[in-house]
Parts: C-alpha cells; structure tokens; sequence
C-alpha cells in the first residue's frame, strides 16, 4: 500500500515536449521531446495486446524486485547528462553531442526483445546513426501511434521516474475533444501493462486553468476561463466554464512554435547569416524575441538604439570555430505571426485575438462575461515578453469596437466588459503545474479510478472522471 | 491587422489629381512641379517608414489616392535596394540611384506598369503625362537619395550618432528586404 505515501506521478506528453514528474514539485523533473527512436529491423510485439480488452491480470509484464519509490527519486532531474536534463526544444540537438548512449536499464524488468528503442534527448542522437528511425507518436495533441506511445511510457516510467507504477498513481493529461475510445487505451495500458495503483486523466486547459490561481492578479479561483495553449504544432482556443470545455466553441490556428522558428530562418536566410539552422533559429526565438506594440515604431527604434540589435554566437562542437550571427527585426517580427499572421503565411490570415473574440461570442451569452475577464496562458509559444499585454490590448479594442457599435444602433449604454489576460511564472509548464497542484492534494485519490475499480467494471470506467472542486 | 496606408488625407488646396494618380507636395531640393511642402513629415518620409513592415504583406486596400503614391513609393525603393549591390560604396550608390531615377521609367496607365488595373491615368493627354512624368523624377530622385542616407547609417551607430556615411556599407538588414515583394509586385 506504498502508493499511500507516494507522490502522484504527473505526465504531460505535448505534441513536442514531454513533461514528466511529482505531483506536489514545483516544476517538472524531465522535461524531453515526445519522440521515439525504434530500431529499424526489429518489428514489435506488444502491439496485438491493446486489442487484447480482457480484464485478465495474469501477464503483468512490468513488474519488479526494484523498490525505487517517488519519495527518494523526487528531483532526480538534475542528471548531468544532457539527454536528461530539461529540454526546450522538440526538434534540434540542443548540445547533444555524446554519441554513447546509456545501455538499457530495462533489461532486468522484462526480456530484451522489446528494449531496442530509445525516448527523449537519446531518441534524437540515436536516430542520427543508420539503425534508427525517428516518429513523433503524438499529432496536434492525439496519440497516433498507440504502439510507440506504450513504450514512450515504459520507458519514462522505468528508466527516467524509476518508479514501480504499482506504487504510484498516475495523472495523464489530454487534448480537448479527446474521444472516449483514447482514454480507455490509455486505461488498458496503464492498468493493463503497468499495473498502475490509480490514474486520473485530465484535460489540459482545465488544468492550465488551475495553474493560474497562482497568480496574483487572479482573485476567485474560478475553472471559467478561456485558455490559450501554445506549443510546438498548434495553438488552441479553449473556453472553460466551471471546469466543463465548451467543446463547440474551440478554434485552433495552425501557427505555434515551429512556424516562428521557420519565419526567424527564413529572415537569417534573407540576410545571408553564417548559421541558418533551425537550431540557431530556435535559440534566437527562446532568448531574444519579444512582442512589441507597433511595427513600424519598433522599426524606428531599431535606427535609433543601436543597442536593439545583438549578436549570438555558434561554436563548432569541438570549439575550433566560431560563427557570429547578427540578430535584428526577427526579435520583434517573429512573434508578431500570432497578431498579424499574413507576415509569414498566405492561409491563415486571422490574428490571435480576432479569433480569441470569435471564441467567446460562440459561447452561451450568460458565460462570456467570465470568459472574457479570464484569459489564461499556458505552453512554451506564450512565453515572449508582453505576449499578454499585446493580447489585452487587441482585444480590448475588439471588444470595445462592437460596443459602441450597439450602443450608437441601440442607443443604450452597455455597462462595458472587462477583459483580462493573466500571465503568470508557471505559464510554460502550466498543464504539468496544474496537474501538480491537483495531484498532491487529499481529495486526489477519491477522484481516480484505482486498479480494483478497473477490473471490477472495465475500461468504459475511464470515459468519466469527476471533476475536482478545489475551491 | 493589414498592411500600414497612408495617414495623408486628400487635400484639394495642395494636392492635384492625375486621373486617379495623385501629386503630393514632397521636402526636396530637386527641380520640378512639386509645391513646396508646409509639414515636417511628408509622403516620403512615409514611404520610408512603411517599407520595411508593408514588405511583409501581400494584400492591400486602396483607401486614399495617396495610398497609390505610397504603392509607387515602396516598389521603387525595393528596386533602389536591388541596384545598390552589398559592397557598393556611398558615392557609387548615388550614382547608381541617380541614373535609376531618371532613366527611362515606365509610367503609370502605360504598358508595363505592374498595377494598371488600379491606377487610372488620361494617358491621351500629353500635358497631364509630361506633369506626371516630371513629378515622378522629381519624387524618385528624392526618395533615392534619403533611402541611401538611411541605407548607409551604421546600424551599431544607429541615426542619432555622428558617422561618416560615405565610408560606411550598406546595412544587409535593409538589403535583405529585395527578398520580399509588397504585394507580390515590382516596378
Ligand atoms: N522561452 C520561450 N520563448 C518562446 N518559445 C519557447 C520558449 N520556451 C519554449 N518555447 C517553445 O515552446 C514550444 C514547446 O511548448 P510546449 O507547450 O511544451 O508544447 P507541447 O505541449 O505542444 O509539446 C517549442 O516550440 C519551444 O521552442
Ligand atoms: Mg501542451
């Protein structure tokens, strides 16, 4: 009954990054790309088993002798190899440069048949050799590949957490709109392989939601809201009302981290820089880029503060070489995609808070006043500076903008709308926060389903989880 | 939000209509039929400050007739910036610049202007084209010349500082907006 004492473990698989660690820190302790590096001959086996649905416990694979608990691995993050530590990037080697890989630590729990595959920071070195082909299991938030998604977890659980599963409960997070067959997948594998204590699946706004009550600007800690999550493939729109998703209500834009790196290579392209690659791109847009009020001003700006532009440099691997790199208007351009999307792209033309308005007039009229009043920011593409105030601003103008437009064809004053973007320090990793937050609480093992209700009433268990009242 | 127009609203008292082509006073020293220009900032200057961020947009509305001048503005300094090649010096920029200016360009409503379908001159009144064509010589000899002063600032000095522009190269940060067309169109 050790999972009594345990830290609930908390998993948030992104589209590109993978936050992994226990309920109660502060902060993730792994944080590495959703990606799986599979040996190219072998084919799998476990893949016949999630269509497998009988409830019969005999083949737990995954148990152990090994009696690592949470409570002693919490804040093993700190690894000193830099395939463990924490990541910011989905696609480009941030400074992997070792080319030894470290053997297979599962080989005691399970025969090896299955091992030859790699997760994280080591899937992205191991796929640079010929014998390793490299996917992505998760595709704008959904599990593609249930198959390479089974063993990302094994591998998370086992080699990176190093925790029994049956000594632990587990919190999962999920798109919105997730469909009910996924959630129970996920139950057969984690009950059904991993022999798991307890699991709670949670939509990530509702915990991006819960995430921003540390902020001081927030004063109710209301689940109304509408979330805006950015990360690396897609950035959604998600209204919340007491802690239910208006589903109908979701929009999307296909502009988030990856396109910004692509437009600040284009811009180092244009001006002929030394180091064009997406991994540069991607260094300037995480350390340099801001979100500015007006182009044309912070153009001017530019000319007249020399101290606006700035420079980055790239060395070889063995620090032989150097390369400097210039750096200008990308640092205001690129994240100006989100509020002026023609700039980069001939499809998408609709700015961030036209749709964020167009959101919360899609909802029931009695929720919209929350909505508007609570617009939260989660996920790695919110992280530039002024991001929310930009937000604020748009909409605010929006907003107001209809509203004297009623009042002059009414001719009654409106009592006006207040609208409120809350950023807030634990915006990046909001979801795993959230999950955090809810997980390390009393009331969280009353609100999963545990092994024993699994296999008295089946998989459908999962299509429902309560929702938590933490107020 | 679209692409930046012009903030100059049609004036009877100074502005004089060809067709649907308008001749805005400009600040310049250079012969021609401008009248001379009362405000600080005029349509060159504007010009100026569009280009960069209007180089990014591919779709505009004509609002205002100064909006078309704002067009010819921004295409004819992309074409300055592709002449002026990355080593080139000051004084070789300006005689490049110059030439291009008074070089046989092509006029508005005749064929071979990019944007006929939208700009509506009385191309069988000569009068009205010569007036056209000498102001058009006159504002691109002005425009090329205050570009050069901003495209050889050192943008590590930036504008305020004193620097001699003449030793200077041309900034690759200016250079580097060829690659984008405003409106996919080019003069
Ligand atoms: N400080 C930062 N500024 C801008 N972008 C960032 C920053 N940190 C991370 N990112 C970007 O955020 C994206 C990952 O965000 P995340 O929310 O983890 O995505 P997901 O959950 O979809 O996998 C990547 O594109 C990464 O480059
Ligand atoms: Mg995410």
């Amino acid at each position: 009954m050790s999972y009594l004492n345990n830290p609930a473990i908390v998993m948030d698989n992104g589209t590109g990054l993978t936050k992994l660690g226990f309920a109660g820190n502060d902060s993730p302790s792994w944080i590495f790309p959703t990606a799986i590096a599979t040996s190219q001959g072998s084919q799998s086996t476990s893949s016949s088993k999630k269509l497998d649905t009988s409830m019969n416990m005999s083949n737990t694979n995954y148990s152990s002798s090994t009696t690592a608990t949470g409570a002693t691995s919490t804040g093993t993050g700190t690894n000193k190899n830099s395939y463990y530590a924490k990541s910011t990037s989905a696609t480009a080697f941030d400074n992997l440069s070792s080319n030894v890989l470290l053997s297979n630590n599962l080989a005691g729990k399970r025969g090896t048949e299955d091992l030859d595959f790699y997760i994280g920071n080591e899937a992205l070195i191991a796929s640079q050799g010929p014998s390793y082909s490299l996917s992505y299991p998760i595709k704008h938030g959904q599990i593609e590949n249930w198959d390479h998604m089974e063993r990302f977890w094994e591998n998370s659980i086992f080699k990176y957490l190093r925790v029994e599963p049956e000594d632990h409960y587990f919190l999962l997070t999920e798109p919105p709109l997730n469909p009910p067959e996924n959630r129970e997948q996920v139950a057969e594998i984690f009950f059904e392989s991993f022999n798991c204590a307890g699991l709670y699946i949670a939509v990530q706004a509702v915990l991006a939601l819960a995430a921003s009550w540390t902020s001081s600007k927030v004063i109710d800690r209301s689940l109304t809201g509408t979330v805006i999550d950015s990360g690396d493939g897609v950035t959604h729109v998600i209204p919340v009302a007491e802690g239910y998703v208006i589903g109908s209500a979701i929009k999307n834009i296909p502009i988030a981290g990856r396109d910004i790196t692509l437009f600040i290579q284009s811009l180092l392209r244009e001006r002929g820089e030394q180091d064009t690659s997406l991994k540069t791109a991607e260094r300037i847009k995480q350390e340099y880029c801001y979100v500015c009020p007006d182009i044309v001003k912070e153009f001017n700006k530019f000319d007249r503060n020399p101290e606006k532009f700035a420079q980055f440099v790239v060395e070889n691997k063995e620090r032989t070489s150097k390369k400097i790199i210039d750096i200008g208007y990308e640092r205001f351009l690129a994240p100006e995609i989100f509020f002026n999307p023609e700039i980069a792209s001939s499809d998408f033309l609709t700015p961030l808070p036209t749709l964020v308005d167009q959101t919360i007039q899609a909802c029931p009229i009695d929720v919209r006043k929350g909505l508007y009043n609570n617009i939260v920011l989660s996920g790695g593409s919110t992280m530039f500076k002024d991001f929310g105030r930009r937000l604020q601003r748009d909409l605010k103008s929006i907003v107001n903008n209809r509203i004297a437009q009623n009042e002059r064809l009414t001719g009654t004053k409106s009592t006006g709308v207040d609208v409120s973007v809350i950023s807030h320090r634990k915006q990046r990793n909001a979801v795993w926060f959230g999950g955090s937050l809810l997980a390390q609480t009393a009331e969280f093992r009353g609100y999963c389903h545990t092994k024993q209700d699994y296999e008295e009433y089946g998989p459908e268990i999962v299509r429902n989880f309560s929702l938590f009242n933490m107020v | 939000m679209p692409a930046y127009h012009s903030t100059f609203p049609y004036d009877p008292n100074t502005d004089r209509l060809i067709g649907n082509f308008v001749i805005m006073p400009i600040k310049t020293k250079f012969r021609g039929p401008s009248y001379p220009c009362n405000s600080d900032y005029d349509i060159i200057d504007e010009c100026l400050d569009l280009f960069r961020p209007n180089s990014f947009f591919k779709n505009f509305e004509i609002k205002t007739p100064s909006d078309r001048l704002l067009i010819y503005g921004i295409l004819f300094i992309n074409q300055c910036l592709a002449t002026i090649q990355p080593h080139m010096s000051y004084n070789d920029a300006v005689k490049a610049l110059v030439n291009l200016s008074l070089n046989h360009f092509v006029l508005p409503g005749t064929p071979g202007f990019p944007l006929n379908s939208t700009y509506q001159v009385p191309i069988e009144d000569p009068q009205q084209m010569a007036l056209l064509k000498s102001y058009l010589a006159q504002f691109r000899q002005e425009l090329a010349m205050r570009l050069i002063e901003r495209v050889y600032t050192d943008p590590k000095l930036g504008v305020e500082a004193e620097q001699d522009k003449t030793k200077n190269s041309p900034s690759k940060y200016w250079l580097s907006f060829t690659k984008r067309k405003f409106m996919n169109k080019s003069l």
